[in-house]
């Protein structure tokens, strides 16, 4: 047996502080400091992760690797705090359903969900916590994140383009999208598990639902603001060669590697981010979508709240702003939800005079892509749609709708190989393109001279190469 | 959440995000030797020294009233040795210059290749639609064919066709690597390490793709985009000091991608195998250079998880012989500074190969630090051999020689069978944790101390 393996990461932290080899808390600057803090990253790493039977490591290095990810000075730092919060957080859940580790998945007894009541979580909401954390360490930025700091990390990430931020050795930027990526990890180890259970009680106690629910969020803003990010963030990727120029151009003190080590770890950092934000959103809205469903079920109680659908804010966003709608739907592309956008989007313009019934469980019309196509068949009733939203609004959301939808058709396609079915389903993948191409006809008919996006081409194009394909 | 109503709301305590990096426990730093007290303690002595002799000197110099030439000699001297204590203590103080790791292992960049548009005439995909009366809209022509294609790509519906049709086709195959490889254009670069990834990647069957692709690249494709870049394939640190602001310009961007094709190559072995054992060798010290080189620092999360996919490329028996070839490979080309501690520590501790590999590494690396040497326990035997208390005693060296040595020693399942070598791995470790004085003040001196101590702590407790 290796002794190495059966100390405590506490004892690591405790002797690593007690000997100073840490030397102080804020020498981040120096070369010297850096590769302390390394050697005290390894360390945790090597008692924690690397070891099949190791255990947590205790609240106060988490505190302290989360305090190097927020203050840290280098490049190498951050990232390599981030990388162990990130490989602990996948070790270490902070909750799980006991079935899933079984050896036997079949077994047919309902999956519990375990909760480590205890661990270490980066975002904290009673104030028991907040002394608690308080007095173990002297170092703020070790404390976990309570909602409003959150809040406002969102903020700063909003506002990422809008300031000089990306200067050649501001690590800032860095530094928030890659804690904004380990808490919506944090968040999705939480919550997936617990609304796998749908089971109102253990949903409502979720991380997202108390941060939502926070009175300290300002929830509508929140929204927003992710969105905001988003379209920020995308617009920064096409523009980087524009950056690229900006680092040749500033004359910088800090060494040429770190310049171009900081241009080659952006896009890459920027590009999880969009994909982080965007699992946040996809998250927030099936936290609604579970609400709703404990609401018509009874479950919730008083205190739940009540909270306007996250999917109501993206759209209201989309209609005020129509800059957002082509660079939002790029970006977002989880087909299931991008779908429900698209067809909830399109259906707040389609005169219908059921509307209003659309909150109540069963709608009475076809609130389906399908059927919003199918609304574009006549000529009156699509110009009527353009002239509410717009000709180039329309055929972004019909395009992207359609990509979405033939994900999902493609999908099913995939998963599922009776051959019965597989006619069946590659007859639902013509008719859908069928349909898409009599829209856009439709669309051109009201305007000889409108101009088709190239997007537009693009799923006229897909759309064409489906059905010949089939023929 | 129960809330007891005395306490304070939530939304009254602020943890502000963008709080300084907050002020230093003070006990903490009381019990910290630090250079600046050293510094001011040796001030204060010289002064008192410095006091004490002048009020000496002036009480004779009242006394006797008689030499003011003794005078001003004492005070030369005392200038003299004051100076020279000054120019000591700042000479000191720039020894603190702290070695530090990084390789250059990009040089200049070459040509790119023009970006190969596909051949429309031979690509079905687009040139069946030119027939198409949906082409009046569309408006896709032979000469608009490359610009029609990007747009397909970035938006998605590239990807889509492929696996709607279930084929891609060659020339799209070619422009899509080659784009991925060497377009300038971010997004491009993105969507198509994408577009090859997600399908390479995409698990349906166990032997086959879902996607019949008609063209696959080669190992030497790959080699060659790297060759471009820039990368030194000969690089060896032990070449002249390494140059970290240098003027070259450093990887194009293409690298993350090049990073991600390699990884998702790695996967797909079953189905279709792309690397031969030597070329896969090479990819894995292609992967540990580029670890080496500060530039990448921030592409740590990419590196780690194509290394991850390259090591379990080989087959067990493959990797028996692989793993030390790979080991003596980058032995003998790493200098023998902090790159070698980098070259292992870079090999992330993530399953059975990588510590593996990483205790291979340090070994042989070890191996060609000491000549003569040809096995562990003559390496252990000579490094408890070394006086801490010589004057020549390089301390950065003796730091090397731990890390390497509790990286072979630690990471290496087999030693623990192996009792010998245990033992005398404690020895070594008490060794350095008690033979160096706490108040050795030559550089890295107090770095093996501590790190021994901390390895004792937990390595030899029962």
């Amino acid at each position: 047996m290796d002794p190495w393996r059966e100390h405590h990461c506490e004892e690591i932290g405790r002797f690593i502080f007690c000997d100073n080899m840490l030397a102080m808390l804020d020498a981040f600057d120096s070369q010297d400091a850096v590769d302390d803090w390394i050697a005290f990253l390894d360390a945790v790493r090597a008692s924690s992760i690397a070891f099949e039977h190791a255990k947590r490591p205790s609240s106060k290095i988490f505190g302290t690797v989360f305090h190097v990810l927020r203050t840290g000075k280098s490049l190498e730092l951050i990232m390599a705090s981030h990388k162990l919060l990130v490989d602990l957080e996948k070790h270490f859940p902070r909750v799980h359903l006991s079935g899933s580790d079984d050896s036997q998945p079949s077994s047919n007894s309902p999956s519990k969900l375990v909760v480590a009541e205890e661990a270490w979580s980066p975002i904290i909401f009673c104030q028991d916590n907040v002394t608690a954390a308080g007095e173990a360490g002297d170092k703020e930025c070790g404390r976990p994140l309570d909602p409003s700091s959150f809040q406002l990390l969102i903020e700063e990430l909003a506002g990422i383009l809008t300031e000089t931020q990306f200067e050649s050795s501001n690590l800032k930027p860095l530094q928030n999208m890659l804690l904004f990526q380990y808490l919506v990890i944090a968040l999705e180890g939480d919550f997936l598990p617990r609304n796998a259970t749908m089971n109102w009680n253990m949903q409502r106690e979720s991380l997202l639902n108390m941060l939502l629910g926070s009175r300290k969020t300002i929830y509508k803003g929140l929204v927003k603001d992710c969105m905001k990010v988003i379209c920020q963030l995308s617009q920064f990727q096409n523009e980087l060669n524009k950056y690229a120029e900006f680092k040749k151009s500033s004359e910088s003190q800090s060494p040429k590697y770190r310049q171009t080590a900081l241009f080659l770890a952006l896009p890459e950092v920027v590009k999880n981010t969009c994909v982080s934000m965007e699992k946040l959103l996809v998250m927030i809205m099936g936290l609604d979508f579970s609400k709703k469903k404990a609401d018509i079920e009874g479950h919730t109680i008083r205190a739940d709240g009540t909270r306007t659908p996250a999917m109501d804010i993206i759209l209201d966003e989309l209609a005020y702003s129509e800059d957002v709608v082509p660079l939002f739907l790029q970006i977002f592309t989880e087909p299931k939800w991008k779908l429900e956008i698209v067809v909830q989007y399109l259906w707040k313009y389609i005169t219908k005079p059921s509307v209003r019934t659309r909150k109540t469980s069963g709608s009475t019309y076809d609130s389906t892509f399908h059927g919003a196509l199918r609304c574009f068949s006549n000529k009156t009733g699509t110009k009527g749609i353009i002239k509410k939203m717009g000709a180039d609004v329309v055929q972004f959301l019909l395009a992207h709708g359609f990509q979405a939808q033939l994900s999902i058709l493609a999908e099913e396609n995939r998963y599922d190989n009776h051959a019965g079915d597989q006619e069946g389903r590659a007859n639902a993948l013509s008719d859908l393109c069928q349909m898409f191409i009599s829209a856009f006809d439709s669309l051109r008919s009201t305007n000889q001279h409108m101009e088709i996006l190239p997007i537009g081409k693009e799923a006229l194009f897909t759309a064409a190469t489906v059905i010949s394909m089939k023929s | 959440m129960d809330m007891n109503i005395d306490d304070p709301l939530d939304f009254e305590f602020e943890d502000e995000l963008l709080k300084p990096a907050p002020v230093i426990n003070n006990n903490k730093r009381k019990k910290l030797i630090g250079l600046d007290d050293l510094v001011e303690d040796h001030y204060r002595e010289q002064n008192k020294l410095l006091e004490k002799q002048t009020k000496h000197t002036k009480s004779k110099a009242k006394k006797n009233k008689r030499s003011y030439d003794d005078e001003d000699r004492k005070e030369a001297l005392l200038t003299r040795i004051v100076e020279k204590c000054h120019n000591q203590l700042k000479a000191f103080g720039e020894e603190e210059e702290i070695p530090t790791w990084g390789v250059q292992v990009f040089g200049d960049k070459k040509a790119f290749p023009p970006l190969h548009l596909p051949d429309f005439g031979s690509c079905n995909l687009l040139q069946s639609f030119l027939n198409n009366k949906l082409n009046s809209v569309v408006g896709l022509s032979a000469e608009k064919g490359d610009i029609f294609l990007e747009g397909l790509l970035i938006n998605g519906w590239l990807l889509k066709l492929a696996f709607l049709c279930g084929h891609v086709e060659e020339p799209i195959a070619i422009w899509a690597f080659n784009t991925m490889l060497y377009s300038p254009k971010e997004e491009l670069q993105n969507f198509s390490t994408e577009f090859w990834c997600v399908i390479l990647s995409s698990r349906k069957e166990v032997d086959q793709l879902p996607v019949k692709i008609d063209w696959f690249p080669e190992y030497t494709d790959l080699r060659r985009a790297l060759d471009l870049y820039g990368f030194l394939f000969k690089f060896s640190s032990n070449v002249g000091p390494i140059n970290l602001d240098s003027d070259t310009e450093g990887p194009p961007q293409n690298i993350r991608a090049w990073v991600r094709f390699v990884t998702a190559c790695c996967v797909i072995r079953s189905k279709k195998p792309i690397f031969s054992t030597l070329e896969a060798e090479e990819v894995v010290e292609i992967i540990i250079s580029l670890f080496l080189d500060r530039q990448f620092q921030g592409l740590m999360v990419l590196l780690n998880d194509c290394m991850q996919a390259i090591i379990n490329y080989f087959t067990d028996e493959e990797w028996c012989l692989s793993c030390e070839k790979i080991a003596k490979f980058i032995a003998c080309r790493v200098s023998k500074d902090l790159n070698c501690i980098q070259a292992v520590e870079c090999l992330s501790e993530a399953d059975s190969r990588f510590k593996q590999l990483r205790s291979s590494v340090a070994y042989q690396i070890l191996l060609s630090c000491f000549e003569g040497v040809n096995c562990g326990e003559e390496i252990l035997r000579s490094l408890i051999a070394v006086n801490f208390k010589d004057k020549s005693c390089d301390f950065l060296k003796m730091y090397i020689y731990l890390v390497l040595t509790e990286n072979w020693v630690l990471s290496n399942s087999l030693i623990e069978d192996n009792p010998v070598i245990y033992e005398m791995f404690s020895l070594y470790l008490r060794h350095c944790s008690n033979l160096i004085s706490a108040t050795d003040l030559r550089s890295y001196a107090s770095k093996v101390r501590h790190r021994a101590a901390y390895l004792v702590h937990f390595s030899v407790q029962k």
